[in-house]
């Protein structure tokens, strides 16, 4: 029997190009993006402190979804851009 | 960062939105309502991982790995399955199946799916989320046909893939959340008699009509075009049984009031299908109550329950009014505006109902400006505003009218349902009554 597949294709998955990698993060802004799942806050806060005690010098900036069920916003991918160097983010429970 | 049974979820993600190789630093699961210091642990037994991924070049792209640009839904020969047995172990194999028997999708039953929308085969109606899969005309209809539906929904069916891809349903968190929320098809206007669809007594229920093939139709799309494999993608705790369908239409005859549509501004023709993010229903017994106050007060009681998502994030909960619990309270001179303000203010739950760390990290945080630091009594509502609490009247005769939660994110979308040069569908374009 011959049917037909039920399955939708996409159409033209988007592929970037990611920025090279720093190999050290000494110097760098790391950012935080809080997804507001609990405790991700804790969390960040907690990686935000022992990344200051190992890598002295790096400076830090945080940045939360006004909710886990939406995206973040433009404004905040924006600051996010300007403020950071490379990005931790969470997900899931 | 990303918690175990989320991994798959957040790698479908990562090649979607077009970076298969983001790194990620898995830790176990459960996070949320574990002891702090446990989770801290977890983390700093992280750290050296989170270090070494910040710094690690990423591979190049593969190239080839990107899908082909295909409009047309692939055939499939089935050698060894002409039996309808085989073919249901077939479709189970390949993830098709929500678990009840198929219809085989042969070329001749999708060609007359198709042709029941008016529209051309390879038309892109919307890309269904989280996979973001592309939604033509013939890959509904062969959701359609597996489904059991006639080729005379396609027209809904249709808009309902409109709908759902509209940005601000926020498909992709229906999809893949843990709460247990499925699209719920409300249709209105005069094709929800012609299409056979069921809007009272046992409405949510089984029956010979056709609220069970259409509302299965749209998860067979959500499985297969959209990529939401419970458990894999859809990460729903629980689920619910609407996730098997979930399709009614309102009780326009039956209503005191404009209906739904009307209040969207759609003139009394056009029908329509309002797409929401829904809870299971819930019931609301008042046998007693002989006035509008009375049976608001239970009304009020029953959807105040602060275990729901509205009590935190803006929502629209949804009444259904049995038509004799809506004629008496319309019968004391309410309109149905008068009855959402009424729910908004009496629909509340006092903090003191609340755990200690849901006041600090959800009442707190996500609305300051209304629980930061106030007194136990307060009422917390189960809406941002009055406005967006909706109410339909559904069902049949009896004292049960129900209440619906909703999840979080969704903002609740109504489309016509229209014919290719724009003028609605109207139950005179169908020759014959239509069977679910």
């Amino acid at each position: 029997m011959k049917i037909c597949s039920p399955e939708g294709q996409a159409v033209s998955e988007k592929l970037l190009q990611a920025v090279s990698r720093p190999e050290r993060l000494q110097g760098l802004r790391i950012g935080f993006l809080d997804n507001t799942k609990a405790p991700v806050d804790k969390m960040l806060a907690h990686i935000d402190k022992r990344l200051q005690e190992r890598l002295p010098g790096i400076r830090t900036f945080h940045a939360s979804k006004s909710s886990m069920a939406v995206p973040a916003t433009a404004q905040v991918m924006g600051e996010l851009r300007a403020n950071a160097d490379v990005l931790i983010n969470a997900l899931g429970d | 960062m990303i918690s175990t049974p989320f991994v798959g979820l957040a790698r479908n993600q990562a090649r979607v939105l077009g970076l298969p190789s983001l790194p990620t630093v898995v830790l176990d699961h459960p996070i949320a309502g574990v002891a702090i210091d446990k989770v801290l642990a977890r983390v700093d037994a992280a750290l050296d991982e989170i270090i070494a991924k910040l710094t690690t070049a990423l591979p190049a792209p593969d190239i080839a790995a990107v899908a082909s640009n295909r409009l047309r839904c692939e055939r499939i020969e089935l050698a060894q399955a002409d039996e309808w047995s085989d073919l249901q172990i077939e479709f189970a194999a390949r993830g098709w199946s929500d678990g009840l028997p198929l219809v085989p999708p042969t070329e001749a039953r999708v060609s007359a799916m198709v042709g029941g929308s008016g529209l051309r085969a390879d038309l892109v109606i919307g890309e269904v989320a989280p996979k973001m899969g592309v939604a033509t005309v013939e890959c509904i209809a062969i959701n359609a046909v597996m489904a059991g539906c006639q080729p005379e929904h396609m027209p809904l069916l249709v808009t309902v893939v409109q709908a759902m891809t509209d940005p601000i349903f926020n498909l992709k968190t229906i999809q893949a959340t843990t709460h247990p929320v499925a699209p719920l098809l409300i249709v209105g206007g005069p094709l929800a008699q012609r299409l056979n669809i069921n809007c009272g007594s046992g409405l949510f229920g089984p029956g010979p009509w056709s609220n069970g093939v259409i509302g299965r139709a749209i998860r067979l799309i959500l499985l297969n075009i959209g990529g939401g494999h419970p458990g894999e993608i859809d990460k729903a705790t629980m689920g619910q049984p609407g996730k098997f369908s979930y399709c009614i239409a309102e009780n326009e005859a039956a209503s005191p009031w404009p209906s739904l549509r009307a209040e969207r501004g759609f003139a009394a023709e056009v029908s329509t299908v309002t797409m929401l993010d829904a809870e299971a229903p819930h019931n609301i017994n008042d046998h007693e109550s002989t006035t509008a106050g009375g049976l608001l007060t239970t009304i009020a009681g029953t959807m105040a329950q602060n275990g729901q998502n509205n009590v935190y994030y803006a929502g629209e909960p949804l009444l259904l009014l049995s038509p004799e619990h809506a004629a008496t309270i319309a019968g004391d001179g309410f309109s149905k505006d008068d009855v959402k303000r009424s729910i908004y203010e009496d629909a509340r739950i006092p903090m003191s109902r609340f755990s200690r760390e849901n006041i600090e990290r959800r009442l707190w945080r996500f609305l300051p400006k209304r629980y930061l630091n106030r007194p136990p009594h307060t009422g917390v509502t189960v809406a941002q505003c009055w406005k967006d609490i909706m109410v339909i009247v559904a069902g049949g005769p009896g004292k049960h009218s129900m209440a619906v939660p909703t999840c979080a994110g969704s903002r609740s979308v109504t489309k016509p349902i229209l014919k290719p040069d724009g003028s609605p569908w109207l139950p005179s374009d169908f020759q014959e009554p239509v069977s679910g």
